[in-house]
């Protein structure tokens, strides 16, 4: 009889375990979910050499809230639109000559195809991309210009396509390089 | 509703459990009795119904079903029991939101440790199953899982991640998963108390293990009728109250052996 009841017990102890701890209920942060593109920056005369960028900001074309980055960096992570095919970017350059500041501000357009996938019951589902080819002299993604007139020139000298699929969440290898 | 039930069934099990040690503190001056009563074992089939599923079917809006349990009684202390039922369920979690919809049957046995006092046929018990799932499931909406939280540093967020750049996006869809299944092996654990002659309310706690399983592609299987919420992919726990009648078909009685 006391076997009996610690063995019921023990069962309502494991259900009552399971119902309350739902650990499975949390995404964690190194389960890879939605990925972002991977930009790095490097020398436009020395295409071994990256290059830095100092309090550097981007946003979405049309979107007010703009990312801006502490400090110096050679790569950035960019965040595309997981319910649309392409999603444009503006990046801002800022440098400084004789104390003035001068910002410049060149936009990608990146054009791409979703693939949704389950990952869990916490995490739901993620979009994974491919980048769409260049299509000749139809570039992927594609630089266009700012609108102020301090904008003429572009500051991005010429980038390249190193990785067309953004699928694993903090691979190493670049999705782009700017060359600056 | 079914925290009370629960708590009055302890009660009602813990109420017998005490009149079983006081018979047993009596039954020295039985064995000096002239008479020596007569036990009577009573053999037949208890079919009932699962009280938990039927009243979740009514407060529950996205749950309805039903489940049908019965046992028979094979010797003194076993008795092969067997639960079948039907289960539509819509869970809404945070990232998805589906329907799973199927029926069930669970095969397997109970083995009573209760020392019944005379003629009294309650049962605290353990046993186990094998259970099985066949079901489908609707996916009505998912949530695509986007961390575009840009940190400080540019690279990945880390200790002050901003807020995400882009809002979450919920997809709307209607994918239906047919043809899916899952077998598992149930413990079981709990007490069958007669309220009223032949009728008996019963509680039991089970734990699940799946044993395999066909998932959906692209999917998961994160609820299976009759199993219930899948744990860690592989575990699984319910309950249930059930209200039973016992079908009386044959007695086996005899004088109980005097210890000596």
């Amino acid at each position: 009889m006391k076997r009996l009841i610690a063995s019921v017990g023990l069962l309502l102890f494991i259900a009552l375990y399971l119902w309350s701890c739902e650990k499975d209920d949390i995404c964690t942060s190194d389960t890879p979910t939605t990925p972002s593109l991977l930009i790095n920056f490097y020398n436009k005369d020395n295409a071994e050499a990256p290059k830095t960028v100092t309090g550097f900001k981007y946003f979405v074309e049309g979107d007010p809230k703009i990312i801006t980055i502490d400090g110096s960096v050679s790569s950035i992570r960019v965040p595309l639109k997981v319910d649309a095919t392409s999603t444009k970017w503006g990046f801002i350059l800022s440098t400084t000559t004789n104390n003035v500041t001068r910002t410049n501000t060149d936009f990608l357009e990146f054009r791409y195809t979703t693939q949704q996938t389950y990952v869990s019951r916490a995490c739901g589902y993620k979009t994974t991309f491919l980048l769409d080819e260049s299509v000749g002299s139809n570039r992927n993604p594609t630089l266009s210009n700012g609108t102020t007139p301090t904008d003429e020139t572009y500051w991005i000298n010429s980038y390249s396509v190193e990785r067309d699929s953004v699928d694993i969440e903090n691979i190493e290898r670049p999705n782009v390089k700017i060359f600056f | 509703m079914s925290k009370y039930f629960f708590s009055i069934l302890l009660l009602v099990s813990f109420s017998i459990s005490a009149q079983q040690t006081g018979g047993e503190q009596l039954q020295p001056a039985d064995t000096t009795a002239a008479v020596v009563p007569t036990w009577v074992d009573k053999y037949g089939l208890r079919i009932g119904a699962d009280l938990n599923t039927l009243s979740r079917s009514v407060y529950d809006d996205g749950f309805r079903g039903i489940e049908v349990v019965a046992d028979y009684r094979l010797s003194k202390r076993f008795y092969a029991a067997a639960e079948a039922g039907n289960i539509k369920y819509t869970v809404d979690d945070y990232m998805v939101n589906f329907t799973a919809n199927g029926s069930y049957i669970k095969v397997g046995f109970d083995y009573n440790a209760y020392d019944n006092w005379l003629n009294e046929e309650n049962m605290v018990f353990v046993g186990m199953r094998y259970g099985f799932s066949s079901f489908n499931q609707n996916l009505n909406s998912y949530k695509i899982y986007q961390n575009s939280a840009i940190g400080t540093d540019g690279a990945t967020p880390t200790s002050t991640p901003l807020p995400n750049y882009f809002d979450q996006v919920t997809v709307q869809t209607d994918r239906k998963y047919s043809g899916l299944s899952a077998h598992w092996i149930e413990f079981v654990g709990g007490a069958k108390v007669e309220i009223i002659n032949n009728l008996f309310l019963g509680l039991n706690v089970h734990i699940n293990v799946l044993v395999t399983q066909k998932k959906p592609q692209g999917f998961d299987n994160l609820y299976i009728p009759g199993f219930n919420r899948t744990y860690d992919g592989s575990f699984g726990a319910g309950f249930n109250y059930t209200l039973s009648y016992f079908i009386p078909l044959y007695k086996k009685q005899g004088q109980p052996a005097v210890k000596k």
